[in-house]
């Protein structure tokens, strides 16, 4: 039936969305604070999804119920995210006062890094939690057959979202993480003590993004190339959804994961081509995309 | 005058390869050759005129391909033939493309030549009926100087006739751009790069140095990308992707951008040193990304700017 | 005598802010006018407009009788206009005559020569030379921007402007940073330099009331966007209100008499080029 097909698409579409807005939500925190665009936001995902592979089966293997594996999945996804916390100290810093251009290639430094340090651990082949994925069965939407797992994730990841937009207004963390995006002279000058703002803005973004990875697990397998597909989608989310922008991360993210989903089921071929396209059409047509701030 | 000197040197040196080392090594000289001619490029657009490409790869992708498509799908053989098609190619392409871009500066001016370098690469990727794939296409021998090589044994003709090709066509290059550095073209440029405002107080067109950079370079990435064919005889997407636009800019940086010879000492040093790597370690990535953010955080201006004042681009912009 | 630049009901906003309220001004040929005000006054939000780096919200803009709303920099530079920046603006990485030379390159359009040898260019070189001799900077000629000293790189600003040999030039704030007693050498030899290369009128944007005083024909005064006084010096210097608003509390010792147009404190001297010894600064 159409509907069915619809709806399963749709569905797909925003499970997908939902996972890349938790990446884009990392890049734009860090974009935001920083004002450093991480190329290796894509290596973080693919960590996290390595290390939720590697946390679900010795889990399993241990002899945890099936059921909980959403459990030992994102303790480890977030558990890695620590590692932004080392980038950030060891390396980004001594990069903060210079031109972005360094800035980028540094981050780009940590993408090839990371893609070695992660095929060094996990090797080159495809790991994946085969079976468990409908360990909470399917649901039936309109017709369609929808894992309960992605209803899942779509919801924590709306969740967060809220979360954080919660974070940001209410908390003093949240207004520090504002005013520091819009004044980072005037917020030092408050007394803001930037060096810490920033270790924990960094390991926000990249537990966001390690969480995302392991999120995805059990829908696809973890890959090698999966954290430099990864970064071109999410630059296109945050390019579509503007440059600092929360709102603009869960816009970008939908339209993303919702344009995508179409593509492959219509046009494979044009699959990221379309997506490549709009990008062009929005940094032509609206630079700072949805809701970003006026900027180039 | 130094400076002069040393490139004779090294082109001296470069002339006696073929007869001093081994097969080996001078077949890494093919690469290291395509890419310095690429580099020279490229090293306009981001040192001298401040612009950090990360779709540069297209260009490449458009001389490999043209060989490929040449050699292919018609009776054409001749490299000159292949590099100047390649050449109006690249520069016609980089003439649209540059014409979006080059009104944005920085990261989104990054993005969007990345942008357009990932849709060139889908292209390739998925129109396989023409352009065969992932598997890429076949590049045929080409005639150099209208004189058939077919008979030869194919290494003594990339040890041979071919190197010499390929060093006199970067010879050449050099030479241009050379000149072009140190025209009044190359000065507005500089002044396009340091203070886009004051150029225009001062009547340079900022837009238009830009796209005229955008444009040489590509011709330049053109011509390296048609000599990288031949040598392997395939060439294929991953030429176009856009972590290979980041390799180049490591090469530059490896080097030392704006200064002349950065991108040929960084072309070579990364050639050589990828295959000394590759051969101790299949972890080449990780040492290279280490490489490459010693370079980022300790020595910004490269090796040769162990010997140079630093840059604008590499001291405090805050 | 001909209007060379005029301003028109000139109004810019920002947002919901209005910078400029109905500016008209015209600058006529041989003049030199010095626009005054307090900080947030507009004076370079004018000078932005004017030298078309922005563009009115309401009113126009004519140079040399050419209307030149969205025209923008570039192209006025080419029609004979040159400004210099309030913060300065140099080339980092570019030595001294090298921004010279990149100021002649581009009035002698020879920017789109890629094959020549700049260094064998005669023409651009001594062209460049003598200007860096004119302001001083000869012997600093292969210095790089970056390191000058900040008087030195005002200069250098100032100086690239002239090397257009432009019609007009415009200068926000050319004296500022450079210690007083060098002020008026600079401001000679701009006045100078600009007899020499033909240039028709020069507004400049001044806190420095000796300066102001010292060397303008007229001097517009802006308070909050808007035009209070436009007039000679001597009649700025009558007018009380202005002087108040402006200029801020004369100090004691200095009346403004209407009879006498040019006030002394008492006991100075004046000689012809300098302004008077001892007269105070303004608050701004």
């Amino acid at each position: 039936m159409v509907t069915t097909n619809v709806v399963g698409i749709l569905m797909s579409g925003v499970f997908h969305a939902a996972v890349l807005f938790l990446v884009a939500a990392g890049l734009q925190v860090v974009f935001g604070v920083q004002k450093i665009f991480n190329l290796a936001c894509g290596s973080f995902y693919a960590l996290g999804a390595y290390a939720g592979v590697s946390a679900v089966t010795a889990f399993i293997g241990a002899g945890g119920p099936p059921v909980l594996f959403i459990v030992p999945l994102v303790a480890a996804g977030l558990a890695v995210g620590l590692v932004g916390l080392v980038v950030e100290r060891g390396l980004l810093r001594y990069v903060y006062e210079r031109d972005e251009t360094f800035q980028l290639l540094l981050t780009f430094a940590i993408v090839l890094m990371m893609e070695d340090l992660i095929r060094m651990t996990w090797g080159t082949a495809p790991r994946s939690t085969a079976g468990l994925y409908l360990a909470y069965g399917q649901a039936r939407l309109l017709g369609a057959a929808v894992p309960v797992y992605n209803l899942i994730v779509i919801a924590a990841s709306v969740a967060i979202a809220i979360g954080i937009g919660w974070l940001l207004a209410r908390t003093t963390f949240g207004r520090i993480i504002r005013a520091a995006a819009d004044n980072r002279e005037m917020a030092e000058g408050l007394g803001v003590d930037m060096r810490r703002v920033r270790a924990r803005v960094f390991t926000l973004g990249t537990a966001l993004g390690t969480l995302g990875g392991a999120l995805v697990i059990p829908a696809t397998a973890a890959m090698s190339e999966m954290g430099v597909e990864l970064i071109v989608e999410a630059f296109a989310v945050v390019v579509i959804g503007g440059l600092g922008s929360m709102r603009g991360a869960f816009v970008g993210a939908l339209v993303v994961g919702v344009l995508q989903a179409v593509a492959i089921s219509l046009y494979p071929e044009m699959e990221m081509l379309l997506i490549y396209l709009i990008v062009i059409a929005v940094l032509l047509l609206r630079p700072q995309g949805f809701f970003g701030r006026a900027a180039a | 005058m130094t400076a002069r000197l040393a490139l004779a040197g090294a082109a001296l040196a470069a002339l006696a390869v073929p007869l001093v080392a081994p097969v080996y090594y001078t077949l890494l000289m093919l690469p290291f050759m395509a890419y310095a001619v690429v580099l020279l490029g490229l090293n306009l657009l981001f040192g001298y005129a401040g612009l950090l490409s990360f779709g540069h790869a297209l260009f490449i992708g458009v001389g490999a391909y043209t060989g490929a498509f040449l050699t292919t799908y018609t009776q054409i053989r001749s490299l000159e033939v292949i590099l100047l098609i390649a050449a109006a190619l690249g520069g016609t392409v980089a003439a649209l493309v540059g014409a979006l871009c080059v009104r944005y500066v920085k990261i989104y001016f990054g993005m969007l030549t990345l942008a357009f370098g990932m849709v060139f690469y889908t292209f390739l990727l998925k129109f396989y009926r023409v352009t065969g794939g992932d598997e890429g296409m076949r590049v045929l021998r080409p005639t150099l100087l209208g004189l058939d090589w077919s008979a030869m044994p194919k290494t003594d003709y990339l040890v041979g006739p071919y190197y010499y090709y390929s060093l006199a066509v970067l010879a050449v290059a050099t030479i241009v751009m050379w000149r072009i550095v140190r025209s009044p073209f190359g000065l507005c440029l500089r002044t396009v790069r340091d203070n886009p405002a004051k150029a225009e107080a001062l009547g340079l067109g900022v837009a238009r140095y830009r796209w005229r950079a955008f444009v040489i370079s590509a011709v330049y990435a053109a011509v390296g990308g048609a000599l990288l064919g031949p040598p392997t005889g395939n060439v294929d997407p991953t030429l176009a992707y856009w972590t290979q636009s980041g390799n180049l800019v490591f090469m530059i940086l490896l080097g030392g951008f704006a200064s002349f010879s950065g991108p040929l000492v960084g072309a070579f040093a990364f050639i050589f040193l990828q295959d000394s790597v590759m051969s101790v370690l299949t972890y080449w990535r990780l040492v290279f990304g280490a490489i490459l953010a010693a370079i980022v955080i300790f020595a910004p201006g490269g090796l040769m700017g162990l010997f140079h004042r630093p840059s604008a681009l590499e001291v405090s912009r805050r | 005598m001909a209007t060379i630049l005029e301003a028109r009901d000139v109004t810019r906003d920002y947002g919901g802010f209005r910078a400029l309220a109905g500016v008209s001004l015209a600058v006529r040929d041989g003049e030199f006018v010095s626009i005054i005000g307090p900080n947030g006054a507009g004076k370079s939000t004018l000078i932005n407009v004017l030298t078309g780096v922005l563009r009115p919200t309401s009113g126009s803009v004519r140079f040399k009788d050419r209307d030149i709303r969205d025209i923008g920099p570039v192209a006025l530079a080419r029609l004979g206009m040159a400004r210099s920046f309030q913060l300065v603006h140099v080339f980092p990485d570019l030595t001294v005559l090298e921004t010279l030379e990149a100021a002649v390159v581009s009035r002698l359009r020879r920017g789109s020569r890629l094959f020549a040898s700049l260094a064998a260019d005669r023409e651009v070189e001594s062209q460049a030379l003598e200007v860096a001799l004119l302001f001083g900077l000869g012997d600093k000629r292969h210095a790089v921007s970056r390191n000058l000293p900040q008087g030195d790189k005002k200069l250098l600003d100032v100086a690239s402007a002239f090397a257009l040999r432009p019609e007009i030039i415009l200068l926000d704030e050319p004296t500022s940073g450079v210690s007083t007693a060098d002020k008026t050498a600079i401001m000679d030899i701009l006045v100078g330099a600009a007899r020499r290369i033909g240039c028709r009128a020069i507004i400049q944007v001044e806190h420095d009331m000796d300066i102001v005083f010292g060397y303008s024909d007229r001097i517009v005064a802006l308070h909050q966007g808007r035009v209070l006084a436009d007039a000679s010096p001597g009649e700025v210097k009558a007018n009380r209100h202005l002087v108040d608003t402006v200029i801020g509390r004369p100090p004691r010792g200095w009346s403004i008499a209407a009879s006498d147009p040019d006030p002394l404190p008492p006991g100075a001297e004046r000689s012809p080029a300098k302004p008077p010894a001892g007269s105070p600064r303004p608050a701004c």
